[in-house]
């Protein structure tokens, strides 16, 4: 068992088990997977079949069909890797506490503050957090936002076979929500290049966080742990270690 | 009691076999089962001729038009034998205030024809609705003999057995809802609050219409989707039905309206066909009789079944402000666009 923290010349928070990185690679995988096949059915920009009669070019060639197929596994690897992430919310405390954007706190306003400034260059460091509050925000609607895309996108799947459990249980009502499916299929590409656009933000942050403020926010997603220096203990403490175990570091430091 | 479908039938001199025949086809026609037959047969014995009662609002006469098109039934059947069509101001040859007015004549002591229809078939008669209901102006925008559209909407609601919104301007609000909607166009769901048959499409084709008039007529409310839309008809995209779907698969498309492959008839989806976000049963029954449909003579489905399709313009680009491959290699800097070195410099 690995203790939550340990104090030697910093504290050491074991943040995420490995289950939840394990999680977050395969997502990862899924969605640039999702994104790439998306574009070309979106819009099929190169036409590989040529010299191909039509019903023998799915065997040869990376015809429409196969990336459909592509998109649709990925998907269902993407709703299982969700629902997976919702069954590790109760496994960690730190898996589900640090994902609640804590505004009745009040390091929460101030660390909006003091982080924005802080990526502006105006100030040299902000106060200790494990997780911002820029980050909290962000973190819990990109996940809104993939649930967003794997509703729409089951949806839309769905009403290929009329009949089928996707069709009975989520596409009727989705297209009766939306109007037509014009709009589902609409919605779904603005949606994949605002998951894109965070993707590019989200690596920035993280090679910004991990070089400047050099807190191992890079380790965190790969060896699980984040390390912060003697007497800047953070301010969300308690959203890993227990209430108990925060309190006698306080006192100590 | 009015008379059966069957004894209807034997007065105008139709053969037991040719009952059966007949009985055979709209069991298809409505996208029933073979087994269904003899209930179907069993209904056409038992259930008197249906009274129907057709509005004419905000809209063009096309669906009516589509619907004297049918091919199976013959609208005339239909119309003759099969349903008592007591109201429609385009269809009958009777006109005028007698048929038309209701309630200046009934100050006048005499009762007009649509009161007489509406009292006598009481809770038994179809109501189906062509046409946008116009609400700017209180209703001013579409009056029939002297009624605005608006009040007959609501006020024949009541006593009717089931409604029908025919083609999307009932349906969605129709061409005269687009942007700005100067009439404030609204379809019939937002005035009746029993709920309505959708049978939406610009026009509905003919036998979508004349099977779910059928259905109703024999075996009552036909099982409708979410959005009020008959299952057996509006149940698959076009584009899963569509003849062209095999070029889809193979990722073979048409890059412009009359280049190479659209004359090989390769798939349309890239010159914005709406098949695949569109419900209808064009690929499946086609028009008039099965001769074709927009897609087999070569242009991409608009989708005119589709809730507001007519703004969701353009329609020859696939969505509408969506960042796409195709803004990558935009028309400008086309010629040296990595992705499309076949097509570039056509456009």
């Amino acid at each position: 068992m690995v203790a939550n923290v340990v104090k030697k010349a910093f504290y050491r928070f074991y943040l995420f088990q490995p289950g939840l990185r394990i999680w977050h690679w395969i997502q990862f995988l899924a969605i640039l997977v999702l994104f790439i096949t998306g574009l070309y059915i979106g819009d099929p920009f190169f036409i590989g079949s040529i010299g191909w009669e039509a019903n023998d070019a799915y065997a040869h060639v990376l015809s429409m069909d196969l990336i459909r197929l592509i998109h649709f596994a990925a998907g269902y690897i993407l709703l299982f890797a969700f629902l997976y992430r919702i069954f590790l919310m109760f496994t960690k405390k730190s898996h589900f506490s640090l994902l609640i954007p804590k505004f009745w706190k009040p390091w929460f306003w101030k660390g909006i503050i003091e982080v924005l400034l802080f990526y502006a260059f105006i100030k040299k460091s902000h106060l200790p957090l494990i997780r911002n509050p820029l980050a909290r925000i962000a973190y819990v609607f990109v996940l809104l936002l993939i649930f967003f895309e794997i509703w729409t996108g089951f949806a839309m799947y769905g009403l290929s076979d009329p009949s089928g459990f996707w069709a009975k249980f989520v596409s009727n009502w989705t297209l009766a929500f939306f109007g037509s499916e014009y709009e589902l299929h609409f919605w779904h590409h603005v949606v994949a290049w605002v998951i894109a656009i965070f993707v590019i933000v989200h690596v920035y942050m993280v090679f910004f966080n991990d070089f400047i403020a050099k807190e191992g926010e890079l380790s965190s997603m790969t060896a699980g742990v984040k390390y912060f220096p003697e007497g800047h203990l953070p301010e969300d403490c308690d959203d890993v270690a227990s209430q108990k175990e925060c309190k006698k570091l306080r006192e100590q430091s | 009691m009015g008379k059966t479908y069957w004894e209807t039938f034997k007065e105008a001199g139709i053969s037991r076999r040719e009952f059966l025949k007949f009985a055979t086809y709209i069991t298809g026609l409505m996208g029933l089962a073979p087994s269904m037959v003899p209930k179907v047969v069993h209904a056409l014995e038992t259930k008197e001729r249906i009274p129907v009662i057709w509005l004419h609002g905000l809209e063009c006469t096309g669906c009516t038009e589509s619907f004297i098109r049918s091919n199976a039934p013959y609208a005339s059947d239909l119309l003759l034998n099969l349903i008592t069509l007591e109201y429609d101001e385009t269809l009958t040859a009777a006109s005028g205030i007698l048929y038309e007015e209701s309630g200046k004549m009934v100050r006048a002591g005499l009762v007009g024809h649509l009161d007489k229809v509406v009292e006598e078939y009481k809770d038994r008669y179809i109501l189906i609705y062509e046409g946008g209901v116009p609400l700017g102006n209180d209703g001013k925008y579409c009056i029939v003999a002297g009624r605005s559209y608006k009040e007959d909407v609501i006020e024949l609601a009541h006593h009717a057995m089931a409604l029908i919104a025919m083609g999307t301007c009932s349906s969605w609000g129709g061409i005269q809802a687009a942007k700005p909607n100067p009439t404030e166009s609204v379809d019939v769901t937002k005035l009746v609050k029993k709920p309505v048959i959708r049978v939406p499409g610009c026009p509905p084709i003919p036998e979508v219409i004349t099977g779910t008039i059928l259905h109703i007529a024999l075996f009552g409310i036909p099982p409708v989707d979410d959005q009020g839309r008959p299952k057996q008809f509006f149940g698959n995209r076009i584009h899963d039905t569509c003849y062209r779907r095999p070029f889809f698969n193979a990722g073979q498309f048409v890059e412009k309206p009359d280049d190479e492959a659209a004359k090989k008839g390769w798939c349309l989806y890239k010159i914005g066909c709406r098949g695949p976000t569109t419900y209808a049963s064009c690929g499946n029954l086609r028009w008039f009789g099965g001769i074709s449909y927009p897609i087999q003579s070569g242009a991409p489905c608009i989708g005119c079944a589709d809730k507001n399709f007519w703004d969701k313009d353009p329609f020859f680009e696939r969505l509408k402000g969506v960042v796409t491959s195709k803004s990558w290699c935009g028309r400008r800097r086309n010629h040296r666009c990595p992705c499309r070195p076949r097509y570039c410099g056509r456009h």
